[in-house]
């Protein structure tokens, strides 16, 4: 077979990517820069005051900061979390080990609207969580943990956990336990072993995890609605609200632009990181 | 052999992983500078074994002793011992240099030290100008010699070895065993070497430890377990040979006859006074050990029989044939490659020495077993 011939088997990939993403994304180029006048709609001419808005207003600015902010603790939050489960998952010998893994997808089985209730009847002010801690005496009066940075920070961490730990076991699986075992050999103390050997070789599945919970996170909509209320707003909310319950798609098709840029840039600079990385495992 | 004086001890041993029992009982020696192989079919506890030794299985029950000093239950860090692997095991985001430094590092070995250290072994294994590269740019031959050099470097009191070689090429590892042997004995390093190739066990070797299921076959030099095995297992693993059945027909001084089943003929053998008259045996003679003579030479010695070839195959360094005696029975012969060949058909005469002839008691164990 000649290289060349191997192109066609993108063909169907591609035309989806070009109907599904490049054109309506490319249709919302013309319509972020055009007026939007209150109670008339959409007007010809061409303004970049949606543009200018969104990057100085410090209404936008904060939920542009906080969506990264989710997006950056959500992450890391699902490694912290993630990486022993993924470890053990990928190391364990027991006959449990594919029961245990399909228990880690198991949420990913469930309604996304009936898993993010469920953490409302568990973050409520007389929620579970809140009784829980009340009863222990670990807190005075109620926390506040709905509507707010953690009630989203819980709600999407266990969301997106699976996809993260999924991503690490294959990765961790991929590393020879020869290794490890080689660097014990050589007189590295386990955990030497692990931090020299075992955590630079899975940096790869790190980062792949890691990106793809980001975007996940930056750009879920149905959790940050329900958990985050009307009021507490990052960028797919905004967005959302602004399309339809304001009927202002200008200032909604720059918002997406700006989000879809943001995903783009750090697929970019991370695969950038990563062929760097990847140059030297 | 006394603890003290011997390298590395090994004293009943013993692992079992569920129901299977990978080493049983399981007791060695090695003497200091000593090359002690581990020979035996894949999944006979050899690896088990090495990996007890280096601590990364623990065992059920036994002990380990490093020069006198009980290491079962210590860490596999502070065993200060080196491993080989067969996948080379190589730290892919590590230079050359940095693979060997490892173990150095670990013992903080002070910067001046090192670096000379690491040089000096790369150019022992001669890989002195590659140090700055990754383990993925070396071909397999280099990779191996890394993982030697790595092991070697730390100067471990016991270097063990996982089927280095099996993982290269023919060509390959004839060059690695010679250069494996050579560094082993510049550097009077004990080594143990586990492989499944009986020909590298018999190169490389000072002794030859066979093992089966999970136990101890025969420990020997090469000649002697070549020569001389223990047992029918011992005999058809190392080298080819031709089984015949039968019973003790005369037992003394000068030689033991066995008269062979289903046939007038029999065979004459080496003394064997641990052999009583009578007794069922199994009569083992190695493809290289019978000769062609010309037909019609000498009839009536023992050990001579009258033949057909009914098969030739020439195989370089060899002629492969399979003859046929007068009573029907078949035998297998490899001839020097550089005589004349016999053509199928032809009618000669077999002969073998009485002391080529290795005979084991039926049922397959041999005399002296640990069973």
């Amino acid at each position: 077979m000649r290289a060349g011939h191997g192109w066609w088997l993108l063909a169907p990939a591609l035309l989806l990517l070009l109907v599904a993403f490049v054109v309506p994304v490319g249709m919302m180029v013309p319509t972020s820069v055009r007026p939007y006048v209150p109670l008339v709609g959409i007007t010809g001419g061409f303004t970049a005051r949606h543009y200018v808005k969104l990057l100085t207003d410090s209404y936008y600015l904060e939920i542009i900061g906080r969506t990264l902010a989710l997006g950056l603790t959500v992450t890391c939050s699902t490694l912290v979390v993630g990486y022993p489960l993924a470890f053990f998952l990928a190391r364990t010998r027991s006959r449990w080990r594919n029961w245990l893994t399909i228990l880690v997808v198991f949420p990913l089985m469930l309604n996304l609207v009936v898993r993010t209730f469920g953490w409302i009847a568990l973050l409520a002010q007389n929620g579970l969580v809140n009784q829980a801690l009340q009863a222990l005496g670990m807190v005075d009066g109620p926390v506040k943990l709905l509507f707010n940075f953690a009630g989203l920070l819980i709600g999407l961490t266990h969301i997106f956990l699976p996809f993260m730990v999924l991503v690490l076991i294959g990765a961790i699986q991929n590393i020879p336990r020869d290794v490890e075992d080689a660097a014990r050999v050589l007189g590295a103390s386990w955990g030497s072993a692990f931090l020299r050997i075992t955590l630079p070789l899975s940096a790869p599945g790190i980062l792949s995890g890691s990106i793809l919970v980001f975007v996940l996170t930056i750009s879920a909509l149905v959790t940050p609605r329900l958990l985050g209320g009307p009021t507490y707003q990052v960028m797919s909310t905004l967005i959302y609200d602004e399309f339809l319950q304001r009927l202002n798609w200008p200032a909604g098709s720059a918002q997406s632009l700006l989000l879809t840029g943001m995903v783009l840039a750090l697929i970019y600079f991370s695969s950038r990181l990563a062929r760097r990385t990847g140059a030297r495992a | 052999m006394s603890a003290a004086a011997s390298a590395l001890t090994v004293r009943r041993l013993r692992k079992s992983f569920g129901t299977v029992v990978a080493v049983d009982e399981v007791s060695l020696d090695a003497a200091p500078g000593e090359f002690l192989s581990l020979l035996g079919p894949s999944g006979c506890g050899k690896s088990t074994l090495l990996r007890m030794i280096a601590g990364l299985v623990e065992p059920d029950a036994g002990q380990v002793v490093l020069a006198g000093e009980d290491i079962t239950r210590l860490a596999v860090h502070r065993r200060n011992l080196g491993l080989v692997f067969q996948s080379y095991a190589l730290f892919p985001h590590m230079t050359v240099f940095e693979n060997v430094a490892f173990g150095l590092r670990r013992r903080s070995v002070p910067a001046a030290e090192l670096g000379p250290r690491v040089e000096r072994m790369l150019e022992l294994v001669r890989l002195g100008p590659l140090g700055a590269r990754h383990p993925r740019e070396l071909s397999g031959g280099q990779q191996q010699r890394v993982a030697l050099a790595r092991a070697l470097v730390t100067e471990p009191r016991v270097l063990l070895l996982d089927e280095p070689l099996s993982n290269l090429d023919a060509l390959l590892r004839d060059e690695m065993r010679v250069e494996l042997k050579r560094l082993q004995e510049r550097l009077r390093t004990t080594m143990i070497f586990v492989t499944h190739d009986q020909a590298e066990a018999l190169i490389l070797s000072d002794r030859v430890v066979v093992m089966e299921a999970g136990r101890v076959e025969q420990v020997g030099t090469p000649e002697e377990v070549y020569r001389r095995p223990a047992t029918a297992f011992v005999a058809r693993f190392l080298g080819r040979a031709n089984f015949l059945a039968g019973t003790v027909a005369e037992s003394g001084a000068s030689g033991t006859v066995v008269a062979l089943d289903g046939g007038g003929l029999s065979v004459v053998a080496g003394p064997r006074p641990d052999l009583v008259l009578g007794q069922s045996v199994r009569v083992a003679i190695r493809q290289e050990a019978i000769r062609l003579e010309p037909a019609g030479s000498e009839p009536g010695r023992p050990n001579h029989f009258a033949a057909t070839v009914v098969f030739h195959a020439f195989a370089g360094q060899a002629h492969h044939y399979v003859v046929q005696l007068a009573d029907g029975r078949e035998l297998e012969i490899a001839a020097p490659g550089a005589a004349r060949p016999l053509a199928r058909g032809a009618a000669t005469r077999i002969a073998w020495s009485p002391d080529d002839v290795i005979l084991l008691p039926a049922g397959g164990a041999g005399p002296g077993e640990p069973r």
